[in-house]
């Protein structure tokens, strides 16, 4: 290599091998070595990309850079690139086949719900009742309205092949951001509803009750005739990673974070005489989404110091005793924030936490996962928590100016 | 054995159960591993037994050895000196490859390992073929290969006795413990009539079976029993199938020896073989 | 409260089987291991001194899906911690477990697999002890699930689960590690960590090592369930296999 001998001159009689070769032959001894610089050097521990173990790669954010979508983000971690598109489409409740079925059996829960929901449009912020939750939440769910779908695309790291059948990393992601989509209730179920109202029973109408045995019908309950829900809005959310080198849901969740917050629905509304949905071309008369909360994910690695920790035939500590040890530092690990694609091949345990802050700034956790190994407990997730906390501040800031 | 000591992995092996005798170093057998204990004071660090697999804990004070009794279905490891049957896959230059377990790398076995063959009088083998073998060697290491071995280099005889070429007769498939099970009750010593590991389902067999001139059979510790009968005609096929059902329902059923006893004649007689 | 029920070495063909039933969620879980064996395209993997593991896992009604694409994943990195792949006869070859979900509520497309992975962890350990397939210990796991009063409740069922604030599943090894931990919900960490003391506790209960040396195991488990269902249910398999040998 050209590059080598320049680099070190000094030495060319022994056998010395630039760092990129080192890196690829002793992975491990590699990140180990700038883990654990010798005392004498007095140099910080840091990853052999430059960062400290909890930094989290240079992250920026992008909104609205795909024109044919109606709601797109964009978001860079370091070399890891997620793009995300959401396409907005109907769904005409006469199309689901058991809407009648569902609604006609329920029909008065929906119709306090209704009013309830109007209620609440005036009142702004309010507890909603347990019986809205489930309506919601079986709209969203049931009906399938959120639909992301992920790929990654061909070249985007090495193990990536034209024609491939979708990787099982690519299926775990999807799912993974669609039962976060679920279990966070990101998105309200009442964005999506296209509601009609039908209008008031005109006169002539109600002549036309009077002739029946309706003879003392009121003009209040004709006007309180429970509005219904003639369509919903399926949310298509694709997520592309163009570019993989680590961490691919921190990115692809942010990315569908920033889309859906760039997400605009036209007014839509029900046409009684084409008996059909219309939507307004005017750009002022659409709306955003109101989300619920920003749940911001920070995943992290566990880095073993030693590396042949496998090979030993030693009796494994049992939990506590694991814990004093670490605190003697017999045992080392590091826990390395938003590992890159050099880092996660060499950690078996990783940790995945996503958090939420409320309005009084206190801190609730959405998800929090680890497994793949057994180093990591209470301490740990205290301070991975902790420096979640201070990644959502971060990335609230990024995410506010895109 | 009174109470069996039942071990799961990463339980230790009590001290109390092991063999008392220090002349001979302790052999460890399947499913016990031993493990260093990292102690904090000085290089002085202990040992320890533990086991890997879930097993009643097996001693024999006599040669020293300590081994897990796991479940009996589990698929067959190759270890040394090990007699199985194989059956030829297809063959090379110098080998034959062999197929030991299902989805499993095939074991070779060399075209002169059998007795007294030169490179003219070797047994020519052909796929589907079967031979009684011992594993020679296991290989160390990933992905080694399983070599096996029709006769002992040493006397140049295939010993112990009856491997080489198995023909005719017919191959049962039986679950690895039961196969270990027999290989015990037949070496152990076929004279006298009491059951040695609860079996008495051979014995019982080769009595009834004495008048029709009895039979021949090959154990392989990779589950598979070989029989055959050297009677004329129907009564071969009869009696070797007979014997591949009692063995295989005394496998399958965990049968004492009252019921294995009972199953010998009903089968028997169904067969329309005891007289 | 009824405990889980398992039985061992359920299917013939297979190297090791176990069946699994939870009656608090009601699912019903088959399990089958093969190991070692060859898989023929996975010669140079990645660590070719150790073993593959490779989990499936089939729903009763559909085919799987990008769901059990994850919970596989979950498995997998779960188990492969356990299981000793640099044994004799296993580098480079593959572990294969697979696990039939026969019984209970269907898993709807973007549901957690939360309710469900107790009962896939504890089938998949069954079955790799029925193939004797060695590893370096046990563990146990369990569903716990906080109410809005911040109560945390077991044995969670299906529906139990939908209207709990935050649901976690734990996973503990016998040595007391925390070996997995998935939570959804809306919680802070203190109410995590009382929720891990007390799926401690509960995962003590199933695997705990019987008292050294001493067999009179069956003194203990009256009426409690310390010596858990794990234990119970590989010795009940073992008396029964060995009854030649423990008899004689």
């Amino acid at each position: 290599m050209v590059s080598a001998a320049t680099v070190a001159p000094a030495a060319p009689q022994s056998l010395s091998l630039p760092p990129p070769q080192f890196a690829r032959l002793q992975p491990h001894a590699y990140l180990l070595a700038h883990l654990s610089p010798p005392v004498a050097s007095n140099q910080p521990s840091a990853r052999a990309n430059g960062r400290a173990p909890s930094q989290f790669r240079v992250t920026s954010a992008n909104s609205g850079s795909l024109t044919h979508t109606n709601g797109s983000g964009m978001v860079r971690l370091g070399d890891t690139t997620a793009v995300c598109g959401v396409r907005a489409e109907l769904l005409h409740t006469e199309d689901i086949p058991s809407w009648s079925v569902s609604q006609s059996s329920n029909a008065n829960k929906r119709r306090r719900l209704a009013d309830s929901i109007k209620l609440s449009g005036q009142s702004g912020d309010h507890e909603e009742t347990e019986a809205e939750v489930e309506e919601d939440r079986a709209h969203i769910e049931d009906l399938n309205l959120l639909v992301p779908n992920l790929s990654l695309s061909t070249g985007c790291a090495p193990g990536f092949l034209p024609g491939a059948p979708p990787a099982a990393l690519t299926q775990a992601l999807s799912h993974k951001i669609l039962s976060l989509l679920h279990s966070t209730r990101l998105v309200r179920a009442e964005d999506l509803r296209v509601w009609y109202q039908p209008p008031n029973l005109g006169p002539e109408e109600l002549e036309r009750h009077n002739d029946e045995e309706h003879m003392d019908v009121d003009a209040d309950e004709a006007e309180s005739k429970p509005a219904e829900i003639k369509a919903f809005w399926v949310l298509y959310i694709d997520i592309m990673i163009i570019s993989l080198a680590g961490n691919p849901f921190d990115a692809a969740w942010m990315s569908v974070l920033t889309a859906l917050r760039d997400t605009k629905l036209p007014k839509a509304w029900w046409d009684v005489d084409n008996e059909t949905i219309l939507c307004s071309d005017s750009i002022a008369e659409s709306r955003k989404l109101s989300l619920r909360g920003l749940p911001i994910p920070s995943s992290f690695g566990v880095f073993e110091a030693d590396a042949a920790a496998g090979w030993r035939a030693v009796v494994i500590p049992d939990g506590e005793k694991l814990k004093a040890e670490e605190k003697k530092g017999t045992v080392q690990k590091w826990i390395l924030a938003d590992p890159d694609g050099y880092e996660e091949g060499l950690s078996q345990e990783r940790a995945c936490i996503i958090v939420d802050k409320e309005q009084n700034g206190k801190t609730v956790i959405v998800s929090m996962e680890k497994h793949g190994g057994w180093t990591v407990d209470t301490e740990d997730l205290r301070q991975l928590v902790d420096i979640s906390a201070r990644r959502w501040d971060e990335m609230k800031q990024i995410m506010d100016q895109c | 054995m009174s109470t069996p000591l039942i071990l799961l992995p990463g339980d230790e092996v009590p001290s109390n159960h092991l063999p008392s005798t220090k002349s001979n170093p302790l052999k460890l057998g399947s499913g016990v591993r031993l493990l260093s204990q990292p102690s904090t004071n000085s290089a002085a660090s202990s040992h320890v037994l533990t086991a890997s697999q879930a097993g009643i804990l097996t001693t024999d004070a006599k040669r020293n050895t300590v081994s897990l009794q796991s479940f009996s279905n589990r698929r067959y490891i190759p270890t040394t000196n090990d007699l199985i049957i194989a059956q030829i896959h297809h063959s090379s230059i110098d080998y034959f490859h062999c197929i030991v377990t299902p989805h499993t790398a095939q074991a070779l076995l060399g075209q002169l390992s059998f007795e007294g063959a030169t490179k003219k009088t070797r047994p020519m083998l052909n796929r589907g073929d079967l031979v009684y073998a011992r594993v020679s060697s296991v290989g160390l290491g990933a992905g080694a290969e399983v070599e096996i071995t029709c006769v002992n280099p040493a006397t140049g005889k295939a010993e112990p006795g009856g491997l080489g070429p198995l023909t005719g007769g017919m191959v049962f498939d039986i679950s690895t413990g039961f196969a270990a099970r027999l290989i015990r009750a037949s070496s152990s010593s076929a004279d006298h009539g009491d059951a040695i590991d609860g079996l008495v389902v051979l014995s019982e067999l080769g009595k009834k079976l004495e008048s029709s001139g009895g039979f021949e059979i090959a154990v392989g510790r990779n589950g598979k029993v070989w029989v055959d009968c050297s009677a004329a005609g129907d009564t071969a096929i009869k009696s070797t199938i007979a014997i591949g059902r009692c063995l295989q329902s005394t496998d399958d059923n965990n049968l004492n020896t009252t019921d294995q006893k009972k199953l010998v004649t009903k089968v028997l007689r169904e067969m329309k073989l005891s007289s | 409260m009824v405990g889980p029920t398992a039985s061992l070495s359920t299917l013939n063909r297979a190297d090791g089987s176990a069946s699994y039933k939870c009656p608090a969620t009601g699912y019903d879980v088959l399990g089958a291991v093969n190991g070692p064996i060859e898989l023929p395209a996975r010669r140079d993997a990645l660590k070719p001194e150790d073993a593959t593991v490779e989990v499936f896992v089939k729903p009763g009604n559909t085919t799987a899906g990008v769901g059990e694409r994850y919970v596989e994943g979950i498995l997998r990195s779960v188990l492969g911690k356990v299981i000793l792949g640099r044994e004799r006869g296993f580098p480079r070859r593959g572990v294969v477990i697979t696990l039939a979900i026969v019984g209970g509520d269907a898993v709807e497309r973007g549901d957690s697999y939360l309710t469900i992975l107790p009962a896939l962890l504890h089938t998949s350990l069954l079955a790799l002890l029925s193939a004797a397939v060695p590893l370096s210990m046990t563990f146990s796991a369990t569903l716990l699930g906080v109410t809005k009063s911040g109560e945390i409740m077991p044995d969670l069922s299906a529906a139990d689960a939908k209207t709990a604030v935050s649901r976690h599943v734990l996973a503990f090894s016998s040595k007391n590690h925390l070996l997995l931990n998935e939570s959804e919900g809306r919680f802070d960490f203190n109410t995590w960590e009382q929720v891990r003391e007390r799926a401690l506790s509960i995962c003590q209960e199933l695997t705990m090592p019987g008292s050294d040396g001493d067999v009179a195991m069956g003194d203990e488990s009256d009426g409690s369930k310390v010596d858990g269902f794990v234990r119970e249910t590989v010795e009940d398999r073992l008396r029964r296999d060995y009854t030649w040998k423990i008899d004689s």
